[in-house]
């Protein structure tokens, strides 16, 4: 009676060599198995502690990839502009399919929210101005100005690490918001316009990095030049 | 209305490799774009738009597709759904291409230390333009003393209890249905 060993796709390298010398056989998701996962991922995701929650899914419960692949993952799409989930997918699906499971990964993401707040909005615009959708909507909106303040303190909690970390954080505030004119010690002092976020970036970016460029532990002065290379 | 599509396709592409440190930081520039210079929409109908999206399952900013809706609802049902898919591409599809490319170069950097200083450098980029956004929302929602409380009530249940936003959300809307109606 024959009974050949599952051909592993996960080591196609491994060619002639029997299936036992791979010593950790970890299972290779078909781009089906992507779809279905990244699909349940956006449709079960809600507000923040997502990456966590992507990291429980791939890691844990599927094993399709170590934390040694993962978490590089993460650092890179936190420097990475794009929210963080969106960047996740698309380097999850590339690490297990290619640019394939990549563009199946980010487009299974998007595509269940999508029609939901879709069909949310159409059913916002036919149906907005009755006193009973703006009276849910008013405790909606507050709740989301609640949830968008507790943004601010998580996020001030991990950015101040010193007095220059508070100036930033004003500064770049200040360019986004715009100032009114006003008079100081009898000068007019004109108003700032809104900036468009992309151009405070590049105002404050420079600062920020500066600031926050690497120093080495027993001696004060910088030696960027040591480092850069 | 192809405009309408250019304008969408610019000004999310461009906000799309701006967001760093997630996609709110670039609410102020969208509120800033789809009220005040294309006139896409009020601020009431972007701050509520912007409620709806945070209720809704799925990543974060999908407003953007709301936003995509309405600036082409005017030439029709299909013509605001092509909107939308429009604007949800343009955010999405850039920073996952530099995603993708960084990626592969992103072995051979990680383990600099400017990496480090990057990361640290953005956070107070991002905060300021979060406590923006904020204060945005704010403007519009909170206006009377009942939504002053409830945003107040919100902010210490997401501080101090690890509720779900979205159950939250669901509340305070029924909370508010039931006694502001």
């Amino acid at each position: 009676m024959e009974n050949p060993p599952a051909p592993s796709p996960r080591a196609p390298e491994a060619g002639s060599h029997p299936a036992t010398v791979i010593p950790i056989s970890r299972p290779r998701p078909t781009l089906w198995e992507i779809a279905s996962l990244f699909a349940f991922i956006g449709m079960t995701s809600f507000g923040g502690g997502l990456t966590a929650y992507i990291r429980r899914l791939v890691v844990r419960q599927k094993g399709w990839l170590t934390d040694d692949e993962f978490l590089p993952g993460l650092g890179l799409v936190q420097l990475l502009p794009g929210a963080n989930v969106v960047g996740l997918s698309v380097y999850i699906g590339n690490h297990l399919r290619g640019p394939i499971g990549a563009i199946v990964a980010l487009s299974m993401i998007i595509t269940a929210p999508f029609i939901m707040v879709c069909t949310l909005g159409f059913l916002y615009f036919h149906a907005g101005t009755t006193t009973d959708t703006k009276a849910l909507l008013a405790g909606v909106t507050a709740a989301a100005c609640g949830l968008m303040a507790s943004m601010v303190f998580e996020a001030g909690q991990k950015a101040i690490t010193g007095i220059w970390d508070i100036f930033l954080i004003g500064l770049t505030f200040v360019l986004v918001r715009g100032t009114p004119s006003f008079e100081l010690y009898h000068h007019h002092v004109p108003s700032l316009p809104h900036l468009h976020v992309p151009y405070v970036i590049m105002i404050v970016a420079p600062l920020a990095i500066w600031c926050h460029r690497p120093r080495s532990n027993n001696n004060s002065h910088p030696q960027n030049k040591e480092v850069q290379s | 209305m192809i405009r309408t599509f250019a304008q969408l396709a610019s000004l999310f592409s461009v906000l799309s490799l701006s967001a760093f440190g997630g996609g709110k930081v670039i609410l102020p520039s969208m509120h800033q774009a789809a009220v005040g210079e294309y006139a896409w929409m009020n601020d009431q109908q972007f701050v509520d738009l912007f409620s709806i999206s945070m209720a809704a399952p799925g990543p974060s900013m999908m407003v953007v597709s709301l936003v995509g809706l309405k600036a082409c609802l005017p030439y029709g049902t299909a013509m605001a759904i092509l909107g939308a898919l429009i604007a949800t591409v343009a955010m999405f599809l850039p920073s996952s291409l530099l995603v993708f490319v960084a990626g592969k170069w992103w072995d051979s950097w990680e383990d600099s230390p400017w990496r480090r200083s990057i990361q640290q450098a953005i956070m107070p980029i991002s905060t300021g333009l979060i406590l923006g956004a904020t204060v945005i929302i704010a403007k519009t929602s909170i206006h009377t003393v009942p939504t002053a409380i409830m945003g107040l009530v919100a902010l210490a249940l997401m501080l101090f209890t690890k509720i779900n936003p979205v159950l939250m959300m669901g509340v305070a809307g029924m909370i508010s249905w039931f006694f502001l109606r």
